[in-house]
This record gives structure tokens, C-alpha cells and sequence, in this order.
């Protein structure tokens, strides 16, 4: 790239006026949504999706004695695991203080309105064995492990990633069709010149060069917006997640993936311009 | 410099050459001339390769035109100097980039570009003029400028397709004279013209075409 296709591309990004913006935004949203998805990904996964991390298994007990009675029952089959056996007014205490804004009202309820409960934490080996005791058992009415809302959860999550990667691929096409478009009216503007240009002895490769770095810069510069906007989605989500975090490479991968999106765009939107006979 | 046999070329089963044969030697100045319509630009186009012809060969400066590949065309083009009527400058480029711009394509240092593009526009009398637009010169400087691209590289041959047709006749007599002064150091130049005063005023060899063929090939112009 010489100083004459450096000037040529920073005409082109001036000419490239609203169109060029369009492309900016859109690869913007698209390189942040990718950031998104993926670090959203990676915290479920090491989040709540962990295969190693400790199960916790629940059972409704019909009632208090019958509470107590489980868990001796729990400690002879188990000994080496402790279990934890909540008392009605417990069980509404935890809950007033998981959903504060409906605390008042849970509050007030009578206690007699939630169940005692037995709850384990156990290893993923040994969840099955502790979950098939506690349904045998004739105290309880319910269990429920955590283990299977894990399952329900990656099945949500996996469908959400696959909505979320079509989504992505739809913006990712939409960014290349709109680079293509750029490039392709500025070719047309230009096409006295590009004509003169070849006359003049000017290679394809001179010619076609400032479009495609042109296209890049749009391209990159829509990556650079989409991982500012990721960082500032970080600093606005950590309060409330404050494990969630958007790993460095993401960031600095954004604007070369950008670039190469709009690169394969103008490359595309190249293609319109009629060759030498 | 330049062979041409046997060539011919039609647009939409139009010809527009029939059969052209031609010979030009280097150092020659020749005159193409004819009334509109006569194959003139035609003619020129082949030779800077913007057209193929339908049938025959054409070699200029030791380039089988046909033959040659689409890559190696810019190459060729750079050993020439082309001069259009229109002047065909790049609109969105100052005086100095429009000749420097054929400069970076041979990727010279940048003060080199710089120097050169100095010297031919000060040849010109255009030096004054270097940060202009096109469209803030006179067709005078815009084809003065032309001229002083197609010069820069030093080409071995120099193609001007009607150069005259936006000039005044005072203008038109000091192209001609540039050009005969270029020719005297060596440069083999082809002017399509159809400006018979001019020739008569510089004489030279001359082709002249109609419809599509050669009729003469002499001296002056031709009545």
C-alpha cells in the first residue's frame, strides 16, 4: 500500500457516507452479540453446567416428624454424608430472603403453607444411589436433584445458543451483504476512474486493493464499537454477575473478525467490476 | 515499434477495421487520419490492447497483443504514454497526483515520484498548478496534464487519439510541436487526428482510413 491507496481508501470511507455507517453498526452488533454468546456460553458451562460440581438433592418430607425420621434413616444408610433437614419456617425464611420483593408476602403466609425438607449435597457419582433411597422412602412426597434441573437447563441453553447462532450468522450475512453493497456503489461511482486507471498501466491488484482495505476498515472498526459495547455490558452486568466475565482474546478477537466479515463482503462486492477483455 | 496484419474488428457485426496492415518503426511519428466514423480510435485502442481484434496479429513495442495475458497488460501499458481527447484525469486527484499516480505504481520513493512529477509539469509551465483540481483547469491544462502523465515514465511509444479536438488552433500547433520535439528524442509517437491544417502544418507519415480500411499511406495530408 503506497501513499496514493491510502488516500484512495480514506475517500472511499468518506464516500462510503450512511451506507459505510450502516456496515459499521451492524458489524458492531453482530462482533458484540458474538462476544456475548460465547462468554455467556462459557459462564453456564462453567457456572451451572459443571459436571463435577456438587448435586444437591431435595425431599419434601410430609411433615416435620417425618423430616426427622428421614434423616436418621438418611444418616444409617449414608454415614458419610450430611444432610441438612429444614423446618417449615426455615423453608420460608430461605425463600423471603432468595425473592426479597415478595418477602412481605411470604412472610406473612402461614409456615404450615411450606414443606420440611430434607436437602443433601453429594457427589455427581453418588446422586443417583442417595435420590433412589429418598423416593423409596415413605416420608417423602417429592424429590427433585439438581442434577435434573442441570439437564433441563443445558437442554434450554443449547437451544438458546442454537437460536443465538443463527442469529448470529443471519447478522454476520447481513454484515457481509451490506459491505458487499458499499463496495459495489463505490465501484460504480468510480467506474470512469477505475476505467482510466487501467489505461494507465494500474495492476488489478492496485486497483482492487483501497476497496477491499476499505471494506476491512469498516469491517474492523464495527469490531472495535462491538467490543467497546461488550466491555461496557461487562461493567453493567458485573454487579450482578460478577463471575461473568468477557475473556481478552474475545475482545481483541472482535475487530479482526469484523475486518474479515467485511473483507469477504468487499471481496464479494468486487466481483461487479468488469474485467479487461 | 508496431506490426499490424491483417487486421479486423466489428462491433455488433458492424466493421469498424477491415483487414488493416501496418508497419511502424521505432523512432517514426505517424499521423492516423480520416473522417469520423473511419477506425481511427479503433485503431488505437488495439494498439493499447482496451480492444482485441477479431482476426490478425498485432505486435507494439515486442507484445503479441493478442496473445498476451490479461495479467501482463498493465505492464505493457506502462511502457506506453496514451493521450485521450477527453484527457480522461482522475476527477478526484490533484494535477500532482494525476501524474504521480503512474509513478507509485512502479512503487519509486515518494520524493523520486515527487521530483519527476515536478520536472514534466514545470515542462508543461503547469508547476504552478500542481495542487489543483481537473475541474479548476482549462481543457488547455487538463490536456497539458494528460500529456505530462503519458511523459512521466519516459515511454517508448506515445498514443494520442485526436489530442487537438478540446484545443484552440494556437494550443493545437504547440501539441504538435511538443510532440514532433518528444519524436526527435527518440520516442516513436501515433496521432489520430482529423484535422487535415495540422498535418499540413507538421507534416509527417501519415495512414489514412476510411470505413475501416487503409486508403494511403504517405506523406502530409491527403486530399
Amino acid at each position: 500500500m503506497n501513499r496514493h491507496s491510502w488516500r484512495e481508501v480514506k475517500r472511499q470511507l468518506r464516500e462510503s457516507g450512511p451506507a459505510g455507517l450502516v456496515a459499521i453498526v451492524l458489524v458492531m452488533v453482530a462482533s458484540a452479540w458474538g462476544g456475548v454468546l460465547w462468554s455467556v456460553r462459557q459462564w453456564v458451562q462453567a457456572e451451572l453446567l459443571a459436571r463435577g460440581r456438587q448435586t444437591t438433592v431435595v425431599a419434601v418430607a410430609r411433615g416435620q416428624t417425618e423430616a426427622a425420621t428421614l434423616s436418621e434413616a438418611f444418616q444409617g444408610r449414608f454415614p458419610t454424608l450430611a444432610s441438612v433437614s429444614l423446618t417449615p419456617r426455615k423453608v420460608q425464611e430461605e425463600l423471603a430472603s432468595w425473592f426479597p420483593e415478595l418477602s412481605t408476602l411470604l412472610l406473612t403466609l402461614d409456615e404450615r403453607s411450606f414443606p420440611s425438607i430434607v436437602q443433601v449435597e453429594v457427589a455427581p457419582d453418588q446422586e443417583e444411589a442417595v435420590a433412589s433411597f429418598l423416593r423409596s422412602r415413605p416420608e417423602v412426597t417429592l424429590v427433585e436433584s439438581s442434577r435434573g434441573w442441570q439437564a433441563r437447563l443445558e437442554q434450554a441453553v443449547s437451544r438458546f445458543f442454537f437460536a443465538g447462532f443463527v442469529l448470529a450468522l443471519t447478522l454476520l450475512i447481513g454484515c457481509c451483504a451490506v459491505v458487499l453493497l458499499v463496495v459495489r456503489l463505490l465501484v460504480l461511482n468510480h467506474a470512469d476512474e477505475i476505467a482510466i486507471m487501467r489505461l494507465i498501466g494500474a495492476h488489478e491488484r492496485d486497483i482492487r486493493r483501497p476497496y477491499l482495505v476499505c471494506g476491512s476498515l469498516l469491517g474492523a472498526a464495527g469490531g472495535v464499537l462491538g467490543a467497546g459495547l461488550l466491555l461496557a455490558l461487562e461493567l453493567v452486568l458485573r454487579p450482578t454477575l460478577p463471575t461473568l466475565a468477557i475473556e481478552n482474546w474475545v475482545l481483541g478477537a472482535l475487530p479482526p473478525a469484523g475486518g474479515l466479515t467485511a473483507a469477504v463482503g468487499a471481496a464479494l462486492g468486487l466481483a461487479s467490476l468488469p474485467r479487461e477483455p | 515499434m508496431i506490426h499490424l496484419e491483417g487486421i479486423t474488428k466489428s462491433y455488433n457485426s458492424r466493421p469498424a477495421l477491415r483487414g488493416v496492415n501496418a508497419k511502424v518503426e521505432r523512432g517514426e511519428f505517424l499521423y492516423l487520419s480520416g473522417p469520423s466514423g473511419a477506425g481511427k480510435s479503433t485503431f488505437l485502442r488495439l494498439l493499447y490492447r482496451a480492444e482485441l481484434p477479431d482476426s490478425g496479429h498485432i505486435v507494439v513495442n515486442g507484445s503479441d497483443l493478442p496473445k498476451m495475458r490479461r495479467r501482463d497488460v498493465a505492464d505493457f501499458r506502462r511502457r506506453l504514454g496514451v493521450i485521450f481527447q477527453d484527457f480522461k484525469l482522475l476527477r478526484r486527484r490533484t494535477v500532482a497526483e494525476n501524474v504521480t499516480f503512474v509513478l507509485s505504481l512502479l512503487n519509486l520513493p515518494e520524493k523520486d515520484q515527487q521530483r519527476r512529477a515536478y520536472l514534466v509539469l514545470k515542462q508543461m509551465g503547469l508547476q504552478h498548478r500542481m495542487s489543483a483540481f481537473p475541474d479548476e483547469l482549462s481543457g488547455g491544462e487538463q490536456q497539458r496534464v494528460a500529456i505530462a502523465r503519458a511523459l512521466v515514465l519516459q515511454p517508448d511509444l506515445i498514443l494520442a487519439d485526436e489530442p487537438t479536438g478540446n484545443l484552440d488552433p494556437e494550443r493545437s500547433h504547440e501539441l504538435l510541436e511538443l510532440f514532433k520535439t518528444i519524436n526527435y528524442q527518440g520516442t516513436t509517437v501515433v496521432v489520430a487526428t482529423h484535422d487535415r491544417g495540422l498535418i499540413e502544418a507538421h507534416p509527417a507519415r501519415t495512414l489514412f482510413l476510411d470505413r475501416g480500411s487503409v486508403v494511403k499511406d504517405g506523406w502530409g495530408s491527403v486530399s
